[in-house]
C-alpha cells in the first residue's frame, strides 16, 4: 500500500504545488489590503450600500468589511477556497477513473495489492493534498498578517482551515464515489462540478428571496460560513461533522463499489 | 497434473453485448499455453476474468488454486501480468515504472535489470518519449523480472522488432525450463507455434479448439510460391494436402496443409529457381472458424482464383477442427 501511496503523492505534487502557489499569492495579496479596507471602511460601506443587501448576503458580505470575519470569509474562504477545493478534489478523486481508462489501473491491481488498499491509498492522497492546500491558504493569510496590523487570531485561522478542509473532503468523498460508479473521468468530474455549481446557485438564490431560503439547506456552501469562527472562535462543529459524514460516506460507498466493480467494460 | 489455471463455464456479458461464452479450459503447471484469436474474439476479456478485473456473469476461474474473482490478491501474488496496452505513466522513466511494479510484486527495486539488458531497454528514458516498441519492451521486462510461477501475457510482442521477438521466445523457453507456467495470448500464429505446448483458439467469445501445437500445425495451411526453371511434368503436385491455387507455366502457387516434407521431396526432383513458404495470417486460419458449421462455400470456388486462397485455408481449418478430413487435393484443384 505504501508503494501505491507514495506514487499517489508523487503524481499529485505538481498540482498541489501550483494550486498552492496561486492560493498563497491570492490569499496573501488580499490580506495585504486589509489595513486599507479598515482605513477606508466608511467609504467602502457607502459604496456597497449601492447594492441590495440581499445580493451582498448572497456573496457572503453581511456586515462591515472591516470586520475580519466578513473580510476573510467573503474574499478568501467563500471565494478562493471553494474553487481550490473543487478543482483539486475533482482532479484527484477522478484520477482512478482516468487510470482505468488508460489501463494504468491494471498494473497495480494485477499484483498482490487488494483493490481496497489501492483505493484507500488514493483517498489518503486526496486528504493530504487538501490538507496541504488548506494549510497553505491559512498559512499565507497568517504570514501576511504578521506584516500588517491588526492581527488575525492564529488559533481562529487554524480552525477556519480545519473547517475548510472538511468542506473540501465533502467534495472529494462523493466525487470518488462518482468516479468509481462511472469509471469515466469526464462524466464523474462533470457531474461533480455541475452539482457544485447548482449548489452555489441555490445558496445565492436562497439569499435573494425569503420564499426560497429553504434552498440554502440543499447547498454545501450554506454550511461553509467561517465568519463566526474568525470573529468569535465558535467552531461550526455540526457543519464540520456534516461535511465529514458526507466525505466518509462517499468514500465508504466508493470502496464498497470498487471492491465489486468490473474494471473495464 | 495440477492446474495453474482452470476456467469452468466462464461467461461474461457486458449488458447485452457478448464478452465470452461458456469457456472451459485448463492450463497445467509448467505448461506454455497459447491463446489465439483475432481482435474482438474475447482474449482480453478472458484474461481480465482470470485476473479478477471483471466479475464472471457465470462460471468461474481459478488461478493457482485461488478463485480469480473472490480471492484475486492471493492469485496475483503468484503471477506476473503484462497487458496488451499497459497504461504506463508517461512522466515516469522506465526505471521508475519498473521499480514501482517490482515493489508492488514484492521484488527488490532493480530486479528488472537483467531482463532490460537482454532486451536492450534504456531505463532512463521517460515512458512518454519511448516508441511503441520500446514501451512494449518495458512490458516484457516487467513480465520476466520476477520468479512468479505463472506469467500471464496479453499480446506481449506486438510492436517488438523480429530480434526482440526472438529474444522474447528465448525468455519464454527459459521460463518453461524452470517449470513455470505461461499463458500467452496472441494473434501471431508462428510465435505461438514456437513458444507453446498447447493452443486454445477463441472465436466470437467461444473456445472452439484446444489442441497441441503439433495438431495445430497439421491443421493449417501454408502458402508456397515456386518459380521453376521449366514447366513441371503433369501430376508433379499430385500430393495429399497440396492444392494448386494458381499455375502459370513456371510460376506456381500452392497451398499445403500440415507436413511440408512430401512436397519438399517432390520439389527436389525438379529444377526450382525460387521457393517461399509462408504461414497464413492468423485471420486466414480463423476464417475457418467463422464460416459456420458447414463452411463449404470455399470448396466450390474454382482453383486459380486468388481470392479463394484464404477461403481454401479457412475451409481446411474448419474441417480439421470438426475432425473431418480435408479432401481437396492438387488433383481436384487441377480438375
Amino acid at each position: 500500500m505504501m508503494t501505491a501511496f507514495r506514487l499517489e503523492l508523487r503524481r499529485g505534487r505538481m498540482l498541489v504545488f501550483w494550486i498552492g502557489l496561486l492560493s498563497a499569492l491570492y490569499a496573501g495579496f488580499i490580506t495585504l489590503f486589509y489595513p486599507t479596507i479598515i482605513e477606508n471602511s466608511a467609504d467602502f460601506e457607502k459604496m456597497l450600500e449601492v447594492y441590495p443587501k440581499e445580493l451582498m448576503a448572497a456573496f457572503g458580505i453581511v456586515g462591515s468589511l472591516s470586520d475580519p470575519g466578513v473580510f476573510l470569509n467573503s474574499y478568501i474562504f467563500q471565494f478562493l477556497w471553494p474553487l481550490v477545493a473543487a478543482i483539486v478534489a475533482i482532479i484527484l478523486a477522478t484520477r482512478v477513473a482516468a487510470d482505468s481508462a488508460s489501463g494504468f489501473l491494471e498494473l497495480p491491481l494485477s499484483t498482490r495489492l487488494p483493490r481496497l488498499r489501492y483505493l484507500s491509498a488514493t483517498i489518503v492522497g486526496q486528504i493530504i493534498a487538501l490538507a496541504v492546500l488548506a494549510a497553505v491558504t491559512v498559512g499565507s493569510i497568517w504570514a501576511v498578517d504578521l506584516l500588517i496590523a491588526p492581527d488575525f487570531p492564529i488559533d481562529r485561522l487554524a480552525l477556519a482551515g480545519v473547517h475548510s478542509l472538511a468542506m473540501g473532503l465533502a467534495i472529494a468523498g462523493p466525487t470518488t464515489l462518482l468516479a468509481i460508479v462511472f469509471l469515466d473521468r469526464g462524466r464523474a468530474g462533470g457531474l461533480a462540478a455541475g452539482i457544485l455549481v447548482q449548489m452555489y446557485l441555490a445558496n445565492v438564490i436562497a439569499q435573494l428571496s425569503p420564499d426560497l431560503t429553504w434552498l440554502a439547506n440543499l447547498s454545501a456552501f450554506h454550511y461553509f460560513d467561517l465568519k463566526p469562527v474568525i470573529d468569535t472562535g465558535t467552531y461550526p462543529t455540526a457543519d464540520s461533522a456534516l461535511f465529514l459524514a458526507v466525505a466518509i460516506g462517499g468514500w465508504i460507498l466508493a470502496l464498497l463499489a470498487f471492491r465489486r466493480r468490473d474494471l473495464a467494460a | 497434473m495440477t492446474h495453474a489455471i482452470e476456467a469452468v463455464g466462464l461467461t461474461k456479458w457486458y449488458g447485452k453485448r457478448r464478452g465470452i461464452l461458456d469457456i472451459d479450459f485448463q492450463v497445467g503447471e509448467g505448461e506454455v499455453f497459447g491463446f489465439l484469436g483475432p481482435n474482438g474474439a474475447g482474449k482480453t476479456t478472458t484474461i481480465r476474468l482470470l485476473l479478477g478485473f471483471l466479475r464472471p456473469s457465470s462460471g468461474r476461474a481459478t488461478v493457482l488454486g485461488h478463485d480469480s474473482w473472490t480471492d484475486a490478491p492471493a492469485a496475483h501474488a503468484g503471477l506476473s501480468f503484462v497487458s496488451s496496452e499497459p497504461g504506463y505513466l508517461g512522466e515516469l522513466t522506465a526505471r521508475q515504472q519498473l521499480d514501482y511494479m517490482a515493489r508492488l510484486r514484492g521484488l527488490t527495486p532493480g530486479a528488472w535489470r537483467a531482463a532490460a539488458e537482454r532486451l536492450e531497454l534504456d531505463p532512463t528514458v521517460p515512458i512518454k518519449k519511448l516508441s511503441r516498441g520500446n514501451r512494449q519492451k518495458v512490458s516484457v521486462v516487467q513480465a520476466f523480472m520476477g520468479q512468479e510461477p505463472l506469467l500471464v501475457m496479453d499480446e506481449p510482442t506486438s510492436g517488438l522488432d523480429p530480434l526482440m521477438q526472438r529474444e522474447f521466445l528465448k525468455l519464454v523457453a527459459e521460463v518453461r525450463a524452470e517449470g513455470r507456467t505461461v499463458f500467452l495470448s496472441s494473434h501471431n500464429l508462428p510465435e505461438v507455434e514456437r513458444a507453446c505446448d498447447r493452443v486454445g483458439i477463441i472465436r466470437e467469445g467461444r473456445l472452439v479448439s484446444v489442441s497441441t501445437v503439433g495438431d495445430l500445425q497439421a491443421s493449417h495451411w501454408r502458402s508456397v510460391n515456386l518459380v521453376l526453371a521449366a514447366t513441371p511434368p503433369p501430376g508433379t503436385f499430385d500430393l495429399p494436402e497440396v492444392r494448386i491455387v494458381a499455375a502459370d507455366a513456371r510460376d506456381v502457387h500452392l497451398m499445403v496443409r500440415g507436413d511440408v516434407n512430401p512436397l519438399l521431396r517432390r520439389l527436389a526432383t525438379i529444377n526450382v529457381r525460387d521457393v517461399s513458404i509462408q504461414t497464413l495470417e492468423i485471420e486466414d486460419v480463423f476464417l475457418g472458424y467463422y464460416e459456420g458449421p458447414n463452411g463449404s462455400a470455399s470448396r466450390e470456388r474454382p482453383a486459380g482464383d486468388e481470392s479463394a486462397m484464404a477461403s481454401a485455408s479457412a475451409t481446411a481449418g474448419e474441417t480439421a477442427s470438426a475432425g473431418e478430413s480435408a479432401t481437396a487435393t492438387a488433383g481436384e484443384a487441377q480438375r
